[in-house]
């Protein structure tokens, strides 16, 4: 084999290759020898080029710039470095944060090139100085809040209607939340003009949604997609319920005694009863119709007060061994009976 | 007995270690005797409660113990006053008995009904309406009935009624000479005469079991005549009365439609006895949880289970409650069970009883059973 010499090599080499031309006959395993001699005498084929890789990777990368978190000051205006909502960026966030799925018996990732830490809204653009700063700013366009209103009662008495929403950070790639088109609105009964017949239709009307403890009447509505459509919703649910609650229809007046929403005793069978009982004891039992039953004045019949009185609270406040108990005691003394003794 | 009893005695109940009272008459028991148990002659009570009034786990017991053994409690003799201190030419006064279940409502009948028979009363008793009215076994005979029209008869419990009556008031009914008013044509043949006495009335029902239920309903109807007139005085007890009121009964036509309790002519009847339109009489009912479905069980206060239409039929009634134990009644219940042999261990067994059983006597009576 025999290689032609080529002259347009840079000269230092000549005298090299010169010496390489009788070389290349010798095999590849005395090559380990020839390393050494091989700037002055020969050159060697490096097929595999293992040299050029190992120095490749030595090389050091020299062109990145320090971490901006190096070059902060302790009293910076952090509002200048996050001005707006944007993405985690690790080498401006002084914090030694970490987050992330732990593995067993590590740390959790650190916050370099974490995605997690990446993927999450962060509110680094509005930390308190921010906010007060931001408030400061706003307050020009404000007005103060009115000196009389300085008490819960005053509050509710100036506005009596409150419309409860929430709002919703959500930690996933989209913050928003469906439970934020909710809407609630919170009105007292009392706050209402109506007189007794439309409040007891309103009561109806309005069922479940009334609670008769606190007096609030409480439309809850989640049906429309936005907060605005629910609130507009509510708002009319209202007025609806309350014009309708003012008309009277025309088949309102085949309320019977059995529809009643309270206990009228001298419309009850509890009173024909007491009736017919006191005119038997004194043996002039007749058939009254329901207008002589209700006519009767129960004056006449001693205790017949104290009768009528613990009935009604019997059937109104319902049953509950108290009321059980004051029953008993007003029916002993109507029929002139003792009184339970205790022992 | 004696000596058992001293022995008792001498151990170191703090309270009071007696839990009998010699008194076997109830008209004689007053507050002394709160806790106390006082025992029915067997004769007297094969009289009173053969065809049932005492509860069947009570009949349990008393065949263990082999005595019939009633405690002296609040509620009876309240009733036992008010009966003393009430006007007999007033309308009846009902009474009735409520409370939680097994606090001891059936037991307290039991024990007014003693009282009435040592009184001298025409006892009117009910054991358990439920078991006209839901106790259905496979076959229930029902007809319909033959005077009204669209009702129902169940003749062979009117009939077990019948003879139940005639056992109770067997000294009554030989003694006084109680005539019915007018005459009853129960068919061409078979007619009862005015001025025969009511025992016949009585024999004719439990012997044409077809004519069963008017037949009560013709015997109510004297009776009430009989104690306006003041021949008689009458005690009406009556176990289970919201059955009657309970929307559904468990009994179905042969055409499969349900029945409801106001179709049935028992009902009727005792409804019309438990009206406040006659006098010389005292009425006591019972309302419990246990005569309804489970579904409704939930208070057992009048007005629920009475539902409005029972209790406007009965208004003005005097409720009675009959609660758990006292600390002296439990007590004296646990002593009376240890001297049956029937609870035994350390004395701090009761505290520890009086707790799982919330003094509730039958739940008590459960959790001694296999101590």
């Amino acid at each position: 084999m025999s290689i032609l010499i080529k002259r347009s090599k840079s000269g230092c080499f000549n005298s090299a290759c010169n010496v390489k031309l009788w070389r290349l006959n010798s095999t590849s395993a005395d090559s380990a020898l020839k390393k050494g001699e091989e700037e002055e005498e020969f050159r060697v084929l490096d097929i595999l080029k293992k040299r050029d890789k190992m120095q490749r990777r030595v090389v050091k990368r020299t062109d990145v710039q320090p971490d901006r978190i190096d070059r902060m000051a302790t009293n910076q205006n952090w509002g200048n470095v996050w001005p707006g909502p944007k993405t985690f960026h690790p080498s401006s966030v002084p914090l030694p944060i970490r987050q992330g799925y732990v593995p067993k018996g590590q740390a959790p990732p650190g916050k370099k090139a974490n995605a997690e830490l990446m993927k999450i809204p962060n509110f680094l653009h509005l930390t308190p100085p921010v906010i007060k700063s931001q408030c400061e700013a706003l307050k020009q366009f404000c007005t103060e809040w009115p000196n009389l209103l300085n008490s819960e009662e005053s509050i509710d008495k100036h506005y009596p209607l409150e419309i409860i929403s929430s709002d919703y950070c959500h930690a996933s790639p989209s913050i928003r939340n469906p439970l934020a088109r909710v809407v609630i609105l919170r009105v007292k009964l009392a706050d209402l003009k109506l007189d007794k017949h439309s409040t007891d239709k309103f009561k109806r009307l309005v069922g479940d949604r009334y609670d008769p403890k606190t007096d609030l009447v409480t439309i809850t509505a989640d049906r429309c997609p936005t907060k605005v459509q629910n609130l507009d919703y509510v708002n009319y649910l209202l007025t609806a319920c309350y014009h309708e609650s003012w008309n009277f229809e025309d088949w309102e007046k085949e309320k019977t005694e059995d529809d009643m929403e309270y206990y009228d005793w001298d419309n009850n069978a509890s009173k024909r009863s007491l009736i017919d009982w006191y005119l038997r004891i004194k043996n002039e039992s007749k058939i009254m119709n329901d207008e002589e039953y209700k006519a009767f004045d129960i004056s006449q019949i001693e205790n017949g007060a104290q009768y009528k009185a613990a009935v009604s609270i019997y059937m109104n406040e319902g049953e509950n061994p108290q009321t059980v108990q004051e029953y008993s005691i007003a029916v002993r003394k109507l029929f002139g009976l003792p009184q339970k003794k205790l022992f | 007995m004696f000596t058992r009893n001293w022995k008792h005695l001498c151990r170191r109940y703090s309270q009071a270690v007696t839990f009998r009272t010699s008194e076997i008459y109830p008209a004689q028991h007053n507050e002394n005797q709160i806790g106390f148990f006082y025992t029915i002659k067997p004769d007297l009570c094969k009289q009173l409660f053969n065809h049932g009034g005492l509860p069947k786990s009570f009949m349990k017991q008393t065949k263990t113990f082999t005595e019939t053994a009633i405690m002296v409690r609040q509620p009876a003799l309240d009733v036992m006053d008010c009966i003393r201190a009430s006007d007999m030419n007033k309308p009846v006064i009902r009474y009735v008995l409520y409370g939680e279940k097994g606090s001891g409502k059936s037991l307290t009948l039991a024990h007014l009904l003693h009282y009435a028979l040592e009184e001298g009363y025409l006892i009117l008793h009910v054991p358990w309406v439920s078991e006209w009215l839901r106790r259905t076994p496979r076959h229930k005979e029902m007809t319909n009935s033959q005077t009204k029209e669209g009702f129902v008869d169940l003749p062979l419990d009117a009939a077990e009624w019948l003879l139940h009556f005639k056992t109770q008031n067997q000294a009554l009914l030989k003694n006084c000479e109680f005539k019915i008013s007018k005459d009853y044509e129960w068919s061409k043949r078979e007619k009862t005469e005015a001025g025969s006495p009511i025992a016949a009335l009585v024999e004719h029902g439990i012997n044409r079991v077809k004519y069963a239920c008017d037949v009560i309903d013709a015997l109510l109807l004297e009776i009430k005549i009989l104690s306006n007139s003041k021949q008689c005085k009458t005690f009406v007890a009556i176990d289970g009365f919201n059955s009657f009121y309970y929307p559904m009964t468990r009994l179905n036509t042969p055409t499969k439609k349900k029945i409801k309790p106001e179709e049935v002519t028992l009902t009727n009847s005792f409804l019309e006895l438990t009206k406040n339109d006659w006098n010389n009489g005292v009425v006591v009912l019972t309302i419990d949880q246990l005569a309804v479905p489970d579904e409704n069980q939930e208070s057992f206060l009048p007005r629920y289970l009475l539902y409005k239409k029972g209790f406007e039929h009965l208004d003005p009634f005097v409720p009675i409650e009959v609660g758990r134990y006292t600390d002296k009644e439990f007590l004296s219940c646990a002593n009376y069970y240890r001297d049956r042999l029937w609870l035994r261990g350390p004395s701090d067994l009761e505290t520890e009883l009086k707790f799982t059983s919330a003094s509730n006597p039958y739940n008590f009576m459960l959790q001694c059973a296999p101590l």
